[in-house]
Parts: C-alpha cells; structure tokens; sequence
C-alpha cells in the first residue's frame, strides 16, 4: 500500500484522485457561477454595473480564481486522460502533453487578466 | 484470447455503463472547448461599458441564449453523472450504478427545465 502511495505520479492515482476532488469543487462553483451570471439577472443580459460591482468586492476576484484554476485543471486533466488512453507513441504524448500545458499556461493568463482587469475599471 | 476494447466498438453498447462512459467523455471535451472559447470571449467585456454592452447585445440575441439552454444541458448532464462516478468511486455506488444513473439524470433533467426557464425569462 505505502510503496504503491509512492509511486502515484507514475501510475496516475494522484491525477485520478484530484480529477475527483476538483469536480466536487466545479459542482459548487458552477452552480454560483450560473446563479450570479445567467439565472439572477434583473435583464436579458447582465448589467455592466452589475458586473463591476461584484467584481470589485474582495471576495469575488478571489472566487472567480479559484474557479479558473480548478476548471483549467479539471478541464485539461480530462482531455490528458483521454489522450492517454488512445496515444501509445511516448513522442506523441509527450507533444500532447506539452500543447496542453501550453493552451492551460495562456487561457490561465487571459482569464487572470480579465479579473484584475474588472476590479481595477471605474464603475462610470 | 484477449480482445481489446475499443470505444467505437459498438457492441459493448448495449449497458447504461458504455453509454455513461462515452457520454462523459464527449461532454467533457465539449466543455473545455467551450470554456476556452469562454475565457477568451469574456475577456474582450473588459474594455469599457461600450464595448461590454455591444458585446452584451450580440450573446443575448435568441439564438444564443438557445444556446445556452443546451449548454446548461451538457454541465448538467457530466455534473451529474460526474457525482455518480464519485458515489461509485468512493463508495459503495458501483453495487447500484444503473439506479443511480437513473436518479441523478432525472434530478439533472428537473434543474434543466428550471435553469431553461431562468435563462429564456427575458429572452423573447
């Protein structure tokens, strides 16, 4: 059992296990995410005022990074395993891997950009 | 002798399981492509109240917010099977998966019809 513990970044018990506990978490966060943006809305589409004032609390940035990081994650480890399960060529998978890190390194940035972006405009 | 499996291999059809399975699979890698497509869209509400509303005006048309009903759909639909697979995974679920299939699809179905109703309240 403890030797087995030890090799789990090999055999991929550790990206199993975490796939599992991030989608807990998304099940939550998803469910806020759809309230606040698409079911609580007082128009058609969400207010510009509305947006920015929920985004410049303290609390709001900081949920909507912990969302971003969690659904990367659960996102690209899913595609990961799928690739893993129908690539057998050790080059290929590791062109995989590298174009998945790659795409999680650049939405992570625009995703990021985007929440200080909205914290720091002025409400007009 | 050993058979491998292959997912295209439409004999193993015939269970809630493979179809459950498949199913995930596809939905999962739907979701990622939309939540790129997210990400990056979101981010271009992030340059003033003119162009967020322009951008606004263009997502709230009704063909988008069609749109939205049957993504609703799709996050409903990997959620819930994904808590299946957590309940089977970490308890004892896998001794009533089919049930259990049947159960949680019907609760995501019931949020379905309310969540449709929230997001098309305003659309027509």
């Amino acid at each position: 059992m403890e030797k087995n513990f030890k090799q789990t970044s090999r055999t991929g018990s550790l990206a199993w296990l975490l796939q599992r506990l991030s989608a807990v978490v998304l099940f939550v966060l998803l469910l806020f995410h759809f309230l606040t943006y698409h079911f609580l809305t007082r128009t058609r589409a969400v207010e510009y005022r509305q947006v920015l004032e929920r985004a410049q609390s303290w609390w709001f940035p900081l949920l909507q990074f912990a969302f971003l990081i969690t659904a990367l994650y659960h996102g690209l480890n899913g595609i990961w395993s799928v690739l893993e399960d129908y690539t057998t060529n050790k080059h290929w998978r590791l062109a995989w891997y590298c174009l998945l890190l790659t795409v999680g390194v650049v939405l992570l940035f625009v995703g990021t950009l985007t929440i200080i972006k909205l914290y720091t405009l002025k409400v007009g | 002798m050993y058979k491998r499996t292959r997912f295209y291999d439409f004999t193993y059809y015939n269970f809630v399981g493979s179809w459950a399975w498949i199913l995930h699979r596809l939905s999962g890698l739907a979701l990622i492509f939309y939540l790129s497509l997210h990400i990056w869209v979101i981010h271009s509400l992030t340059h003033g109240e003119k162009t967020f509303n322009a951008v606004m005006t263009f997502l709230s048309s009704p063909l988008f917010k069609l749109l939205e009903v049957g993504l609703w759909g799709v996050i409903l639909f990997h959620a819930f099977n994904g808590v299946r697979i957590v309940i089977v995974d970490f308890f004892k679920g896998s001794l009533a998966h089919k049930q259990l299939f049947v159960a949680l699809i019907s609760a995501a179905f019931v949020l379905w019809a309310l969540g449709s109703f929230m997001l098309l309240r305003h659309a027509f």
